[in-house]
């Protein structure tokens, strides 16, 4: 076998193909391979806007040790910076805070507006002096990481080479398209995660596929049956499941929360769930959506950071709670699956297993998506050498 | 600087008082005996003003840059 002989194995017709193996889930230089290849040359989910509701609002997060800051500017813009100061590359935010007027360097005092830009430079050119004419501010903002809002989710194009995201995703838009229109996220209430024990791609596999329902999520058995669901793929671009019966939810007095507008008939029954690659995982119903954003936090640990969202900016409390333990149930039932899966892939020799042709192709579809990017730039990389 | 404007400079800092910090660096920019420590001062009330989004920042941002002191 090649280096790279195995990965043609995965992007073989599901029915012949194996599962990517073992290394891309316990070989720590594979994920910092995949790392480049996976998610900094794509569109990854970084967080949601509704982090930073309010002008002012800054939220650093650590995304795969790279320190980033995500903020809401002063024309309300949701922006994503390097979290570093210019200067001598200091954190510049540590905590979520709001920021009242510049982020000022705890260092040096650097100091930046929320759109970027360096406003002063105290003492640079000595004491008093805050200009020098080797510092030119104009060129010295704050590195800037290419975004995209999509259902609230902030997607980040960390080496700012892939193309725009409106054309990578134009299929997943077109199909969703009845959904473009306000989110509300619920709030404190429907926010919850799970820290689970997984590489991040086993929860992009498990939840793409509607195989392993009845016998992982049997409370689903009485009313949304195996036949009951589909199979979402587009080759090189998404997969997930359907369902034709999907079922509201309902308070005491049988009230129901609001439906988005103007959904046509396929949603009073229908729900979908679909896995944006790399790792953000969405669900869209008649009442209320979802964002799963996947935080990578190691080779085999990840965070699911779970988003709820309505069609009104005020729902009843009691039900919005009572949807967040609901999904919060079904999610983590998921959890022994793929921390076992994960647990498994030590298993010396395993070849990444054998999909059902039939039920397993939107897992599948997936491998040959993460197979693809990482055989360009495994071949890109013996081109330059 | 006057021992007790130093040392409620000191009591701002402990406590973390931005918006305080921006008036007593001011005024301790007006004893200054030199230019330097003049607008020394000033560069620091003018950062605080900017951190804190302070009322004063345009005025005195236009101070130092009518002194050359910022661009």
């Amino acid at each position: 076998m090649t280096e790279t002989s195995y990965l043609n194995d995965v992007r073989k017709p599901v029915d012949t193909a194996n599962g990517l193996p073992n290394a891309h889930y316990v070989d720590q230089t594979v994920f910092e391979e995949e790392r480049q290849s996976l998610l900094f040359s794509q569109w990854a989910g970084l967080a949601v806007a509704a982090d930073v509701p309010e002008v002012g609002d800054a939220k650093p997060i650590d995304f795969l040790g790279m320190p980033l800051l995500l903020v809401r500017d002063r024309d309300e813009k949701v922006r994503v910076y390097q979290n570093i100061c210019r200067h001598r590359g200091m954190i510049l935010v540590e905590e979520p805070r709001k920021i009242e007027g510049a982020i000022r360097c705890p260092y040096h005092s650097w100091c930046y507006g929320l759109d970027g830009r360096l406003v002063s430079t105290p003492h640079v050119g000595g004491p008093g002096q805050n200009v020098h004419e080797a510092i030119d501010k104009k060129q010295l903002g704050l590195i800037e990481v290419r975004s995209h809002i999509w259902m609230d989710v902030v997607f980040v194009n960390i080496d700012g080479q892939a193309a725009d995201f409106d054309d990578i995703h134009a299929d997943l838009i077109k199909r969703w398209s009845e959904f473009d229109q306000p989110l509300y996220h619920g709030g404190a209430d429907s926010y919850f995660s799970l820290d689970v024990k997984t590489n991040w791609k086993l929860a992009v596999e498990n939840y793409c596929e509607s195989y392993h329902l009845p016998w992982v999520h049997p409370g689903l058995n009485s009313y949304s049956r195996l036949e009951d669901h589909y199979n979402i793929e587009l080759a090189g671009k998404y997969s997930g499941q359907g369902t034709y019966v999907y079922r509201q939810l309902r308070g005491v007095n049988e009230e129901v929360f609001p439906d988005f507008e103007n959904l046509s008939e396929q949603w009073d029954e229908g729900a979908e769930y679909v896995a944006v690659y790399p790792n953000v995982l969405l669900g869209v119903q008649r009442d209320h959506t979802f964002a799963i954003i996947l935080e990578p936090k190691s080779l085999d640990r990840t965070v699911e950071h779970i988003h709820l969202y309505y069609s009104q900016p005020k729902t009843d409390e009691g039900m919005r709670a009572k949807n967040a333990q609901l999904w919060k149930t079904v999610f983590e039932e998921d959890v022994f699956v793929v921390e076992g899966m994960q647990r498994g892939r030590n298993a010396v020799g395993f070849d990444g297993g054998r999909f059902s042709p039939v039920m397993d192709s939107p897992t599948h579809c997936f491998h040959d998506w993460c197979a693809e990017r990482i055989l360009e730039d495994r071949s890109a990389k013996q081109a330059a050498e | 600087m006057s021992h007790d404007l130093d040392q409620r400079l000191l009591e701002a800092h402990a406590r973390d008082d931005r918006m305080a910090l921006v008036q007593l660096y001011k005024d301790a920019s007006s004893v200054s005996n030199s230019e330097d420590a003049k607008y020394f001062y000033l560069t620091h009330a003018y950062i605080f003003a900017l951190d804190t989004g302070h009322p004063m920042a345009s005025e005195l941002h236009a101070l130092l840059k009518a002194a050359g002191r910022e661009s």
